[in-house]
């Protein structure tokens, strides 16, 4: 039997061409094979070789399938024999005589294009399942996914491949994202990729075919109580609290009308923004099922206008445009991990030198590492030598914690430093919620959009030593006794029932 | 447990009491702007916060309150309320001081328009710059714009200009010293509150008082000032140095504080020929009465001789007679162009009065000896000899001429111009030249 294929593979080497062709397509075989032999048997668990098994080994295979029949074009044009002369001089009689199955060199033939037709589908879908890890999408254009791989693993959506919400489902989103990975691999291939890489991603999925498979509108969210801690610079590094509850609610208009308003079925919202970069609006409205809208428009006058080439309909990512892509900002960031303990507060002026020793502009990473250690040793060195000795776990492990935040949020190779990608969740300065709740944007009768604090959320302390500092009664000797008093009662009716048709409109 | 749940019944109370109405209540809408603005604008809330004001419980609806019918009150997130804080509404609680303000010198400081100095700024610069410059200092006219978000115009608000003519009648403008939001008195006492406007080449006050010895001792015991302290009673709670509030305005152990910055001062130092005001005798002795905390009454009285004499000097030598060139020039119809600051010689005399010999008598005012002369009469004297007289000559009118020759011949002050060096020289020698100017020394 053996013999029997050693002589077809002999036999269909008519050329040079030919015989590369067969060697490649052999040896990429038995290569491929080994490979995923050693991958399914554990033996190779680096994500990184898929890209030899499943794109480079294949390609080779394919290659020389293709090097064979064009090694016989050539020789028979050049000798200017039949393909029929030609077979029979390469192969013994017995092998081209026709029998109840056709030829048994025919037979040959079709056995073995059946084998390469069932190995190459099912290398595809194996190529294609390798395509969709997030291994393959962080880690094969290294330089240039590295950012969005280090804070994707960090994120709420780490278990999430990349493709569910960058590719979607159905042929045509298959299909869109070849097309799209192909460009990108020209542009990594020949540097003409941006850095850092600019946003918002104008053709991500829409978010009503990837959030929404598991974050249904619909839900009733209710309220999110959240405490927001902001460390002082002082020695003790004191928290001060913000406690805020975002009434989240539900996106129906039928119940409460919360934040989850904006995506409401009924409530289409929609927006026109400068360079359609979804921070400078233009104007925004709401369009109701009946035909009806209501629209405001911004009372400033910006420069490029004209350049406004769509209109957008608000959806998940509009607010959450960091859902897991997330850079933080620093001072939260340290806040954050005082909070969780693993920055230990008991440091004299830990967060004011924490904060100091990550947002020093230091020229790469490697500088960056030093400069942290240097810094926090240097401080407490010169200023608490004792400190040095008695906690010096503390502060090695301080250090470990602030390399790490300027780890996973600076990337010099991408030119991402502190603030490059900001988040619209919330408000920050004019951005976030305040893009379009300003008192600019108005209607045709001047109105502006309700900027009111209370629209979307209780405040329950804000900058406070107490978390809940306003649930406690009010002292009317205290400077700001009215604010206290106001978001205690207002905290307090939140609860109460609206009912049916009594929904907080924006409109008039 | 059971205090847990009695404070959470107690607050729902309050709560179902405080929503009885829908409509927000003052304290209310108060709690609504501090909740907001600590937020979107925390500079101005921290200001206000750690203010005089936040703590005797004046919150943001107790200034910025509007009244049914005010031009320029509008809807704000529930309350209705005017941007513009006027003297009128300060003077609901602080009366004596919006009713000296508004007979001060500085209430009518807006009404600009009529003067030539807007006209210069209108004519010669251009709209944007009789907004931006001259009416930041001198105060505006508040306009009403229906399509505005605060219902002021652009171009006359922000503005806080000392004679602001406001909406609702009133004239000035308190934080043109008392700066918002945190209103310190602190700020409003010292130099740098007046030095926003009195400053530069046509009334230098900052500059000369930089040069005095009181500016001096200023800016050295800075830190002995007792600034902020509620009572400033000068000799009693501070005795370093004055600032220009203190002499113009604040307490002595004999008199009272006074938002009237008129009220002590003797000269007219700003027209082109200074007067004396009226009844400057009780103004100058209410001045003396704050230069005897820390002088004596000779040392006073000599400042007073001396200063009165530069006045005189100034008005007698020069600008009475360039006022006169100017009459004839003017009834002669000599200038080509139809338009007033059309012809070079109006700069000249209007740089000899406006700027020069302002500066002259306000440096003699308050001891800044390089403003007197060098800043002052030394280049009123080289601009009236050197331009305007040319400048006049140039028009070769007969009576112009005639008037010209008279007042260099026959005016001993000005006769030097005909007379040899050396026979000067001598004069001053032996005195005879002083005496020429001894009348100016004579008390009136």
């Amino acid at each position: 039997m053996l013999a029997r294929y050693l002589k077809f593979i002999r036999g269909i080497s008519i050329c040079q061409t030919c015989r590369l062709g067969v060697v490649l397509t052999i040896s990429s075989f038995v290569c491929l094979v080994i490979l995923e032999l050693a991958r399914i048997s554990g033996i190779i668990t680096n994500a990184y070789i898929g890209l030899v098994t499943y794109l480079l080994f294949p390609a080779l295979f394919v290659i020389g399938l293709i090097l064979i029949p064009v090694g016989w074009h050539r020789v028979k044009k050049k000798t200017g024999k039949s393909a029929r002369e030609l077979i029979e001089t390469r192969f013994d009689s017995n092998a081209v005589k026709s029998g109840f199955m056709g030829s048994r060199l025919g037979r040959t033939i079709v056995l073995l294009t059946i084998i390469n037709l069932v190995f190459l589908i099912s290398i595809s879908m194996r190529m294609l399942h390798f395509m969709d890890e997030p291994e393959f999408c962080g880690t094969a254009c290294h330089s240039v996914m590295n950012p969005e791989w280090v804070t994707y693993q960090q994120s709420p959506h780490s278990r999430v491949a990349c493709v569910q919400c960058h590719v979607g489902e159905g042929e045509r989103a298959l299909i869109d994202s070849k097309l799209n990975g192909i460009w990108q691999m020209i542009s990594v291939t020949f540097d003409l990729f941006e850095r850092p890489i600019p946003t918002p991603v104008h053709q991500l999925r829409p978010a009503r075919e990837t959030c929404e498979k598991c974050h249904w509108p619909e839900k009733f969210y209710g309220t999110r109580l959240k405490t927001i801690a902001h460390y002082q610079n002082d020695s003790a590094s004191t928290p001060l609290y913000t406690t805020l509850n975002l009434k989240v609610d539900a996106g129906s208009a039928n119940s409460r009308a919360g934040i989850h308003w904006h995506v409401a079925k009924e409530n289409e919202v929609r927006y026109s923004s400068v360079d359609d970069m979804r921070e400078k609006i233009l104007w925004v409205e709401v369009r109701r099922s009946d035909g009806s809208y209501h629209r405001y428009s911004s009372g400033d006058k910006f420069a490029s206008e004209n350049q406004v080439s769509s209109v957008r309909t608000m959806d998940c990512v509009d607010c959450h445009n960091r859902a897991t892509h997330i850079y933080e900002n620093p001072e939260q960031a340290i806040d954050y991990r005082i909070k969780r303990g693993v920055l230990d507060k008991s440091l004299p002026f830990l967060k004011r030198e924490a904060l100091h020793a990550i947002t020093v502009g230091y020229p790469d990473k490697q500088a960056a590492m030093e400069g942290i250690s240097n810094h926090l040793y240097g401080y407490y060195q010169r200023n608490h030598p004792e400190l040095v000795m008695s906690k010096s776990i503390l502060i090695d492990s301080a250090i470990t914690v602030l390399q790490d935040i300027y780890n996973r949020n600076i990337h010099p190779e991408m030119n991402i430093g502190w603030g490059t990608y900001s988040s619209n969740i919330g408000h920050v300065g004019d951005g976030g919620c305040f893009s379009c709740h300003n008192s600019r944007m108005v209607d045709e009768n001047g109105r502006a959009i309700s900027s009111d604090c209370a629209l979307c959320h209780s405040i329950l302390a804000n900058g406070h030593e107490e978390p809940f500092k306003f649930l406690q009664p009010a002292d009317s000797a205290d400077i700001d006794f009215q604010m206290h008093q106001y978001l205690q009662d207002e905290f307090l009716k939140s609860f109460d029932d609206i009912k049916q048709g009594d929904v907080v409109e924006l409109s008039p | 447990m059971k205090r847990i749940t009695g404070i959470v019944l107690l607050m729902l109370s309050f709560s179902l009491l405080a929503y009885a109405n829908p409509a927000l209540t003052e304290a209310q809408v108060a709690g609504k702007c501090m909740t907001c603005h600590k937020e979107k604008s925390p500079g101005l809330y921290q200001q206000w916060f750690m203010s005089q004001h936040a703590m005797h419980k004046v919150t943001c609806i107790d200034c910025h309150r509007a009244q049914k019918g005010d031009k320029d009150g509008f809807m704000h997130e529930g309350g209705f309320i005017a941007t513009l804080v006027t003297p009128k509404d300060c003077g609901a609680c602080h009366q004596k001081e919006a009713t000296e303000v508004e007979n001060s010198y500085h209430a009518h400081a807006g009404e600009i328009l009529e003067s030539a100095d807007a006209y210069l700024a209108h004519v010669a610069g251009g709209a944007p710059v009789a907004i931006t410059g001259c009416e930041s200092c001198h105060g505006g006219k508040v306009e009403i714009d229906p399509n505005s978000l605060n219902r002021l115009s652009t171009k006359s608000w922000p503005n806080s200009g000392i004679g602001r003519l406001n909406p609702d009648g009133s004239k000035g403008s308190c934080n043109a010293c008392h700066t918002r939001h945190s209103f310190s008195v602190a700020q409003a006492r010292q130099p740098e509150a007046c030095s926003k406007c009195h400053l530069g080449p046509d009334h230098p006050q900052k500059e000369i008082y930089e040069e005095s010895k009181h500016g001096n001792a200023y800016y050295t015991h800075i830190d002995d000032m007792n600034i902020d302290s509620d009572r400033w009673v000068v000799g009693v709670d501070y005795f370093e140095a004055p600032t220009c509030a203190t002499c113009h305005m604040s307490a002595t152990a004999s008199t009272a504080v006074t938002h009237d910055v008129g009220e002590r001062i003797s000269w007219t130092l700003r027209p082109p020929v200074s007067k004396h005001k009226d009844e400057w005798q009780t103004k100058r002795a209410n001045m003396m009465a704050v230069c005897k905390t820390c002088h004596s009454s000779t040392f006073a009285d000599g400042h007073y001789f001396q200063f009165d004499a530069l006045v005189k000097l100034y008005n007698e030598k020069f600008a009475k007679p360039a006022g006169e060139i100017m009459k004839i020039v003017k009834e002669r119809k000599l200038m080509k162009s139809p338009a007033a600051f059309g012809n070079k010689i109006e700069w000249t005399y209007w740089e000899l009065w406006h700027h020069e010999g302002r500066r002259a008598r306000h440096g003699a005012a308050m001891m800044g000896p390089d403003y007197t002369w060098w800043h002052g009469i030394y280049d009123v004297a080289q601009h009236f000899y050197f331009k305007m007289l040319p400048e006049a000559r140039k028009f070769n009118d007969p009576e112009l001429n005639a008037y010209l020759d008279e007042l260099i011949k026959d005016n001993p002050m000005h006769a030097w111009l005909t007379t040899p060096t050396g026979e000067l020289k001598e004069s001053i020698h032996s005195g005879k030249l002083q005496r020429v100017y001894e009348g100016l020394f004579k008390q009136q």
